[in-house]
This record gives structure tokens, sequence and C-alpha cells, in this order.
């Protein structure tokens, strides 16, 4: 063990000591002084933001194996450091707001995200698990934030236990594939399949069960059911974050896993997940289509957005690899650039006992207040997949890693979802503009700046989308 | 291979049958005298008093897990106290950092009142 | 190559800037927002005819070509390309000259909120004119998509009473056969490494053996864009519940995407699909010019016989591009630009009526000829027009096309082409039907008595428009000029397939 160990991890590291730092100094801040919590948190993250950025891809491991420091890691750093940043910018003024200004929901969010780090980093089943608790955990106390609310109650309990059933399989998973292989670093587990000394059968088994386990943290159907009670109840701010960010890690786990541990098992494991994209995409759009309530149909949609980046996934094991990695990491930074930019209208727009939530409550908003009207008018069109926005490029990129590897099945289905998904995303629009009424939103700086900040990245950045499909093109993982 | 599995379907088997058949056995042979002080819930004498149900203080776990902490901190140090003169400067630091990760829960654990019994 | 010399650049992005300007003005300031939109529209036409000058009609080949690298996916480069022929020319000029008139249109119809409206409008400007300049197919696509938005609102802030229902059966409509198109777009360029319309042109071989997919994808998305019946049924709503500006918008240019999407990159690029298709869709016209005429012959409400007359007119327009002979695709080019015209038109007079009396509703009118006899003369002009008259621009156009698809190799038999004679006189009977109730007769309503005539703003609109429909009426051949070289080129390279498959 030695100081380049930690080296390879230091972003996660800048961004757990500034939990525990923020969480001991939030003790000695006087009531209506919390602030500087939020302040401390930022400056950590960007401070990981900062590592991350730096630091260089290696190709070896550290800790004895357990952790590694490749482009792709390093690249989900950033983006978790980043989707953090703007989290406690979300939070902020809602909390004082809701007169729930409290220094642990910054710490508790810097422990999510140093989880979420470290499940880019791992290079062991059992870090695997690690980070998935450390991510999990946080959330879970985080989602029933709001005590004297029954729905965040509910939200927090409904969390915790289908996300401890998912951790079992997880572990389960752990324990096949370990049977199997007599390993669980990922080294040990291709060797062990390359020199033939491994139990497919067993492995097999395991690989499926890890998969189960990580669609239950990127809510595909039909393990999602958590996801609209979990979304609706917690506090918005953190169902912003929580939907960009956590998406994103399971994504990470189940990128690595599939390319790099479980190649040989591409053609089992590619018909379940495909199965998986499918119901996801279909189901997400479907359901959604009724929801009246925002936060709901921001639960559905983050659910169909996970179905087309299902899709990337199957690609995954094809000879399109590394374009469908680069193409999964493309879409994952343009959904989180405009949900989260969503979530800020949201959050702007909720009043305190939890009203302003309904799409009624969105009647002529846009008209009102024409900059947060027109910022989330361009976030519907990226979700959707309109030219001119992240979006649309992050849906070519995938469809295109899709008829590469020959999934037109899973295209088609991908193009009739989205068509599906314009409906309901053009029902915001249509209350925000089309309709009268007495919406009243939050004027406040931070959230100002992150709707319109998001909306101008996601218009601007769909002009040279080229550089960061660069950069994510870059963001290789290590393989053994 | 599938001699391998008949060895575990036999194991199995086994083993649900020896507790089993012990049960039945002892069910079948044992004398069956009943009073109101076997039936009782505790057979220790003392009579059960108040609901099964009853309210904790709260801050009865939250003792419990400053306990915790302490407890931890022993199961950890102890192999590392044995140990330390062959671990080196780098297992010192370690270990600081360790009851620093501690030290700052016990911190906020006392300023948030824990320690406080009211 | 000096891009800022290249007149499309500033043909396509003028309105963009136009719009940008306007964001920045006050909202209260109406007649500089107006009068800001106007300059930028009048500039883009003006940025048309610089196009004009410096285009040579007797090369059939794409002219001023831009092309720049913009991005690679993954191994393939998307290019901003941007050309012109003479098809594209022609289009080009009828949009950057139906944009001003249809914003005068709106000087008195749009009241509120004009600075988004002038915003939007212009923003659509842009979107149509990259459609028809781009040779870069995810570009285009991108083009495509783009007008969809402000349409969108164009309808759904603006429009009338179930406008609502109207925006989004359009976007969807729309979207639902694009996004297949999206999906053709990205397999053909996989097989061939590139989305430059040219090259891909050059080496269409590659995705030969998918074709027939391939055109039915790429069909849909403009056959619903057209709207070839039974896709058509956005249409009649999209149409009534736009503004005014917004109808004439949609009539006389967007419904012509669909149609230059069909020539540009269907026949082309799948000549052997298109020649077995060609019969089908060709009967599809045909039953939409009957359909068309048939169901406009029987509305009571006069923006909806407008509008589906326009499924009747594109019918002929479908009709000259399958029957795939020089004089039909050159009949039918023509009949794209003659329809934006003479449809816009009466658009833009069922539009003046309405802000007259606020109904559409033909029964509320009637006689008013006598009260209005500016109106009645101008709109007996377009009508005219519409119905095809000899001496107007309708008449040159169906004429070219019926005259071309008599015979056409393609269809192989005259019934085609008789049937859509048909057409013509149903026509003829939908539209003097119109008039008639309008019009004719006794005044039937006291309170139109009191109705004013066209003021000096509204006569300056018609009267661009009329002037265009009888110079084609009388004297088509420039135009023809225009049009032929670009339709041989784009037919030799359709044909030599037919001979491969004959």
């Amino acid at each position: 063990m030695s100081i380049n160990d930690f080296l390879a991890i230091l972003p996660v590291l800048v961004v757990l000591v500034t939990g525990v730092l923020v969480m001991v100094a939030d003790v000695f801040l006087p009531e209506g002084r919390k602030g500087i919590a939020a302040l401390l948190s930022g400056l950590g993250l960007a401070a990981g933001l900062g590592a991350a950025l730096a630091a260089v891809p290696s190709t070896g491991t550290a800790f004895a194996g357990m952790v590694v420091a490749d482009g792709f890691s390093l690249f989900l750093d950033a983006l978790f450091a980043a989707v953090g940043l703007v989290g406690i910018g979300l939070a902020y003024d809602y909390f004082k707001r809701m007169r729930l200004q409290r220094g642990e929901y910054y710490t508790l969010l810097l422990f999510s995200i140093g989880g979420m780090m470290l499940m880019g980093h791992a290079n062991d089943l059992v870090m695997f698990f690690l980070a998935l608790e450390l991510l999990s955990i946080p959330l879970y106390i985080l989602s029933g934030f709001f005590r004297a609310r029954l729905a965040s109650q509910e939200a927090a309990l409904k969390y915790f236990l289908l996300g401890a059933f998912s951790s079992g399989f997880v572990l389960y998973g752990i324990a096949m594939v370990f049977g199997g292989t007599a390993s669980i670093n990922l080294e040990g587990i291709v060797a062990a399949v390359r020199d033939g000394s491994a139990n497919l059968t067993f492995l097999l088994v395991g690989a499926a069960l890890l998969v189960v386990g990580f669609a239950f943290k990127v809510s595909a159907v039909p393990f999602h059911a958590w996801t609209p009670d979990v979304y609706e109840g917690a506090p918005s701010p953190l169902t912003g974050f929580m939907s960009s960010a956590t998406k994103a890690a399971g994504f990470a786990a189940l990128i690595r896993l599939l390319l790099v541990v479980f190649p040989a098992l591409g053609e089992n494991l590619a018909p379940v997940v495909s199965g998986l994209a499918a119901l996801t995409m279909i189901a997400g759009n479907l359901i959604a289509l009724v929801q009246t309530n925002i936060k709901r149909l921001l639960a559905y949609s983050s659910i169909a957005h996970a179905g087309y980046l299902l899709i990337g996934l199957v690609a995954v094991n094809s000879s399109a690899a590394g374009d469908a990695v680069a193409a999964m990491l493309f879409y994952l930074v343009g959904y989180a650039i405009a949900n989260l930019g969503a979530w800020s209208v949201v959050v702007a727009a909720e009043q305190a006992e939890g009203r302003g939530l309904e799409l009624e409550d969105y009647s002529g908003l846009g008209r009102k207040y024409p900059w947060l009207g027109v910022a989330m008018l361009v976030f519907m069109l990226s979700f959707i997949g309109v030219p001119l926005t992240l979006g649309f490029w992050g849906k070519l990129y995938l469809f295109r890693v899709a008829l590469e590897s020959g999934l037109f099945g899973l295209a088609v289905i991908g193009i009739a979802a989205s068509l599906v998904s314009a409906y309901y995303y053009l029902r915001v629009v249509v209350y925000m503009f089309f309709r009268d009424g007495e919406g009243v939103a939050r004027r406040d700086v931070w959230l100002n700046l992150i709707a319109i900040g998001s909306a101008a990245a996601v218009v601007l950045m769909a002009l040279v989308p080229g550089d960061l499909l660069q950069v994510a093109a870059q963001a290789v993982l290590r393989v053994p | 291979m599938l001699e391998q599995w008949m060895y575990i379907g036999i194991f199995m088997v086994v083993a649900m049958m020896l507790p089993s058949i012990a049960i039945i056995i002892a069910g079948l042979l044992s004398p069956r005298r009943p009073n109101p002080i076997k039936n009782s819930t505790y057979e220790c004498g003392i009579e059960t008093v108040g609901p099964g149900w009853p309210q904790f203080r709260v801050q009865y776990y939250i003792f419990g897990l400053v306990f915790l902490i302490f407890d931890v901190e022993t199961v950890f140090l102890f192999p590392w106290a044995v140990a330390y003169n062959r671990l080196g400067l780098f297992a010192a630091v370690e270990a600081a950092l360790f009851i620093a990760i501690l030290a700052g829960g016990l911190i906020y654990a006392w300023k948030k009142g824990a320690l406080r019994w009211l | 190559m000096n891009l800022s010399n290249n007149p499309l650049l500033w043909v396509t992005f003028l309105p963009l800037a136009g719009a940008l300007l306007v964001a920045l003005l006050p909202d209260a300031r109406r007649s500089w927002i107006r009068w800001t939109a106007m300059a930028a529209a009048l500039a883009t036409f003006a940025a048309s005819l610089w196009l004009l000058a410096g285009f040579d009609p007797s090369s059939g080949q794409m002219q001023m070509v831009i092309q720049v690298p913009w991005l690679r996916v993954a191994g393939i480069s998307i290019d901003f390309a941007l050309g012109v022929d003479g098809i594209t020319l022609l289009m080009v000029l009828l949009t950057a000259f139906l944009v001003p008139l249809a914003m005068l249109s709106a000087w008195s119809g749009v009241r509120e909120r004009v600075k988004g409206f002038m915003i939007l409008f212009l923003l659509l400007e842009t979107g149509l004119i990259g459609v028809f300049l781009a040779l870069d197919l995810v570009l285009f696509y991108i083009f495509w998509e783009f007008t969809l938005v402000p349409m969108y609102f164009l309808i759904g802030l603006w429009g009338y009473s179930r406008r609502i229902y109207a925006a989004l059966k359009f976007f969807i409509f729309t979207m639902f056969g694009s996004l297949l198109m999206l999906l053709a777009i990205i397999f053909m360029g996989l097989q061939a490494g590139t989305f430059n319309y040219t090259d891909l042109l050059a080496q269409r071989e590659l995705f030969a053996g998918a074709q027939l997919w391939l055109f039915f994808a790429f069909a849909l998305a403009f056959a619903i864009k057209v709207p070839m019946f039974p896709l058509h049924t956005w249409l009649p709503d999209a149409h009534v519940e736009a503004p005014t500006a917004g109808s004439v918008i949609l009539a006389g240019i967007m419904l012509k995407m669909g149609a230059y999407g069909f020539l540009r990159y269907n026949l082309p690029l799948f000549p052997e699909a298109t020649l077995r298709a060609a019969p089908w869709l060709a009967g599809l016209a045909v039953v939409g010019i009957l359909y068309g005429a048939a169901t406009a012959f029987a509305q009571k409400d006069a923006k909806r016989l407008v509008a589906y007359s326009s499924v009747s007119h594109l019918g002929f327009v479908m009709l000259g591009i399958f029957a795939l002979t020089q004089q039909s695709v050159a009949g039918g080019v023509l009949q794209m630009v003659n329809h934006g015209l003479s449809t816009g038109a009466l658009f833009l007079v069922v539009g003046m009526l309405y802000e007259r009396r606020h109904t559409r509703d033909m029964a509320a009118y009637g006689g008013i000829w006598k009260v209005v006899p500016v109106l009645g003369a101008l709109m007996l002009a377009v009508v005219l027009s519409s119905a095809a008259l000899p001496g107007t621009n309708g008449f040159v156009g169906e004429f070219t096309i019926l005259l071309g698809s008599f015979g056409a190799p393609a269809l192989g038999t005259p019934w085609f082409a008789g049937l859509a004679t048909v057409g013509v006189i149903l026509a003829a009977v939908y539209l003097l039907h119109l008039y008639e109730r309008l019009f004719l007769g006794p005044l039937t309503h006291e309170e139109n008595r009191q109705m004013p005539d066209l003021n000096l703003r509204e006569v300056l609109i018609l009267v661009p428009i009329l002037v265009m429909v009888f110079w084609i009426g009388l004297y088509p051949q420039p135009f023809l000029d225009l049009i032929n070289p670009s339709v041989e080129t784009l037919l030799q390279s359709v044909l030599p397939a037919a001979v491969a498959m004959h």
C-alpha cells in the first residue's frame, strides 16, 4: 500500500473527507448559518471535480486490485461531482424555504456521491457491494428527510425495503460468481473464465442476479415499482439529484460487469437485457402518459430513459462495444443536464406542504416566467429527442449503436417509445404555455442559474456535440 | 458431476431428517403434565408486568449506537496493538485516521445532545 | 471558399439573426418588433433574389455548395452541407416570398404576444429554408424536426378554440413519420460511411439491398407531411386551428417539404424501390385527389374546405412526381409553387373574412360581393387560380402533370391520369361553390352590410401573389427553364434503374 493507491481514488477521498468535515463542522454552526455547510460541501465537490479532471487515467489497479482509475471511472467521477454540485444548488434555497435547513443533508449527499464515485472505480465484487451500500444508505435517509410528511416517510421506508432487497440480489450474485470462479476480483474472474476453470452455470446465475440487483438501481421495468413513490415522496432537490446520479452509478456497474467480467456470457445475457430494455421503454413511457403529478411524470420519464440506455447495454457485448459505452456516457450526461434543469423548475414551482406539484399548477407558468418556461421547453424537447438539443444527439448515438450491432427491433421500439413520450412531455409545455393559471414560481438566484444554465448547455452543446463525444469515447474501461 | 450433486442431495435429506426425527421422538416419548406455572411465558419465576409492546425511550437506542462506536474501536484496535511493532509508521497513521473518523462521529453525537439523558 | 459571400448562408440564417434581434427588443414596443421582423423577412427575400441572380439555370447540378465538416459520430462525419438546384431554388424563393406576406397578414390578427409570434415566425423560416437547402441527411433531419417546434407554438398559442388538440396532433403525427426516417438515415450512414447526400447518391448500391425498407421509412415521413391519403387526418385540424399566417406557411410551404423530400431523397436514393412503389403511391395520390375534393365539397367551414382542397391539390403533385416522366415531374414541381401561392392566398382571404366577422361558417356570409367588392374581386381571382382556370398558374401546373402522366411508362396505364382529371372538374365545383356561398346571391345577413372592404395593407398582401399567379399562368417559361435541367438530372439517376428492371 502506498501513496499512489490513495492518489488513484483521490476524487472519492476528497468527497468523503469533505463529508466527514461538514458533518463535524455542522454541529458548531448556529441555526440560520447552515448555508456554510452547503458552501463547504460545494467547495469539496468542486475540489473532487478538479481532482477528477486533473487525474491521468491509469491502466493499473490500486489497493491490491480492489479499485481501478481508468478513463471510465474518472469520467464518472467528474459527472457525479458536477451533478452533486448542481444538487446542492437545488437544495439550498429549497430547504431554507421549507424551514428544514440542516447540515446533515449535505453530509449525506456527499457520502452518497462518494459511493457513486466508488462504484465507477470498483474492480472487485466486494467493492461493488460496498459502493452500492455507501451510495444507497444515505439516500434512504435523505428520502425521509421531511420527517413530518407522511409521503416522505413512506418513500424512505419503501426505498429502504426494496433497496435492501436488491442488495440481497447483488450479494447473492456475488456469492454465486465466487462459487463459480473461486474469485471475487474482476481479474481473477476473467482469468478463471479464460483458463476454463470456471463453472459457467454458476457464473451465469451470478451474473443474472447481479444484473437484477443493479436493474433495481437504474429502475428498469419490472424492478421499477419503488421509483414513482420514492421520487414523489422524497424532497424534490434530492429526487433531481437521485434521478440523474443514481442511474449513472447503476449503469456504471452494469457496464463494467457486462463488458469486462461477463463478455463470455454475452449471448446468454443479451436476450435478458434486451427484454429489460424493451419492457422498460414501453412500460415507462406508457405509464407516464396518465400521470398528473409532475414528480411522478418525471419519475416514469426517468424509467423510460433507463430503457433507452439499456439498448446501449445490450450492444456492449457486440463488436460496437466502444461506441456503445461512449454513447451511453454521452446519453447519461445529456440526460443529467436536462433532468437537473427540469427538476430545478420543479423545485422553483413547489410550494410549502407539497403543493404546486400537479400539472394543473403549472398552468400559465411559462408565460408568467418566460425564462423558466423556455428552459423547461428546452428540457422537454431534449427528453423527446428533438434536434438541436443534447437529447437528440444522445438518441442518435444510441440508435446508431443499436443499428450497428443489429438490434433493429430494439431501435424500432425505442423510436415508438420516443413518439409516445412526445405526448406527455408536450403536455407539460401545454400547461405551461397554452393554459391560463395562477401558478407561481420561486425566484432564486441558484435555481434560475441552474435552469437557464442547463438550458443553455443543452442547446449550445448540441451545436458542437463532437467534443463531448470525443471525451466520452476516450473514457475507456480497463480490460484485464 | 452428477454424483457430486447426489452427495449434496443425500446430505440435505439426512440434514432435514435428523432434527425432524428428534422432534417427533421427543413429542412421542415426553410425559405431559401441564400446570399454570409451566404454561406461563417465562419459567424463571418472575411474573410478567405490563403489555408486550411497551415503548422504549428512543435515547436507549442512541446510547446503544454510541456504545457501538467504542465497541468497534476496541475490536479493531486490539489486533492492531498486538502487532504494532511489526507494522511501522504506515499502520500508525492508518489507526490515527481511524480514530479521527470515530472521534468525528463522537463529537457529532455529543454536540447533538445524544449523550444527555433527558 | 469564402463563406460570407455565399448567399445560401445568408438566406438560411438571416431570419435567425432577425429572431435574435427581435428577442432583444422590449416587449411593449410592438411596432418596433413588427418592423424589425418584417425587415428581416424582406432581407431574406432579397438574399433569395441574390441567390437567383447567382444561379446558373442551364445546369441541373447542385450549385454554390457549402460543405464544412461539422462533427464526427464515431468515424462517420456529419457535414454542414448546403446546396441549391432549380427545384430547391424555387422552394426557397417561394418561402422567402410568402413569409413577409404572411407576416403582414398577422399585423392586425396577432395583437397579443407579438414578440413571441415574430420570433417563432422567423425561426420557422430558418428551419424551412434549411430543409430545402440541406445536403447532409442529418442536417436535413435537424432542420426538418426543428420546423415542428415553432409551428407547434404558432398553432398552440395563437390558434383558435381547439388549438391545443390540433397542435399536439400535428406534432405527434409528424414526429411519427420522421423518427422512422431517422433510423433509416442512421442505417444508410452506417452502410455508406457518410451522411453527405452527394456521397450517398454516388454509393447508393451500398444500401440497395434494403432499399424497399428505406424507401418506406422515408416515404412515411414525407407522406405524412404532404399529406397523402390516408395519412392526412392531422391536416384539417392543424390548418383550421392555426392562425391565418400559420395556415399560410403550413399549406404554402410545410406541405411542400414532404413533396420536396420525395423528389430529393426517395427518387434518386432508392430508384428501384421508387419504380416498384410508383403505381401504389400514384394510386394513393389519385384517391387523395378525389377524396379531398369530395370532402371539401361537404364542408360548412370555409377554412376546412380550403384545408381539404390542399389534400386534393397535393395529390396532383404526388401523381406528377410518381409518374416519373420529365413533363410530369416538372409539372409537379411547378404545381408545388402554384399550390403555395393559390392556397396561401385562399387562406389569407378566408382569414380576412374571419377578422371581419369572427366566424368561418359559410352560412354566416352570402351575397357580400356588393359590400366588399375589392375583396370579392381579388378572391375570385384566387379561387379561379386554385381551380386551375386557363390563364392562371394552376392550369399550367395541373395540365403539365396530366399530360406527363397519361403515357407514363412507370404507371403503365392512363387510368391514373384519367381519374385525376375528374379531380380538376371537382376542384372547380367545390371552389366555385365556396365562392358562391360567400359572395354571390342576395345579402343574407344584415350585420354583413357594415363589413369594411380591404384596406391598403390587405390589398398589398394579395396583389404580389396575384401577380405571380398570372405570371406563371401566362408565361411559365422562365420557371420551367429553372425546373427542367434539375428534373432531368434527377430522372437520369432514377430511370437507368428502370431500364435495368424491365
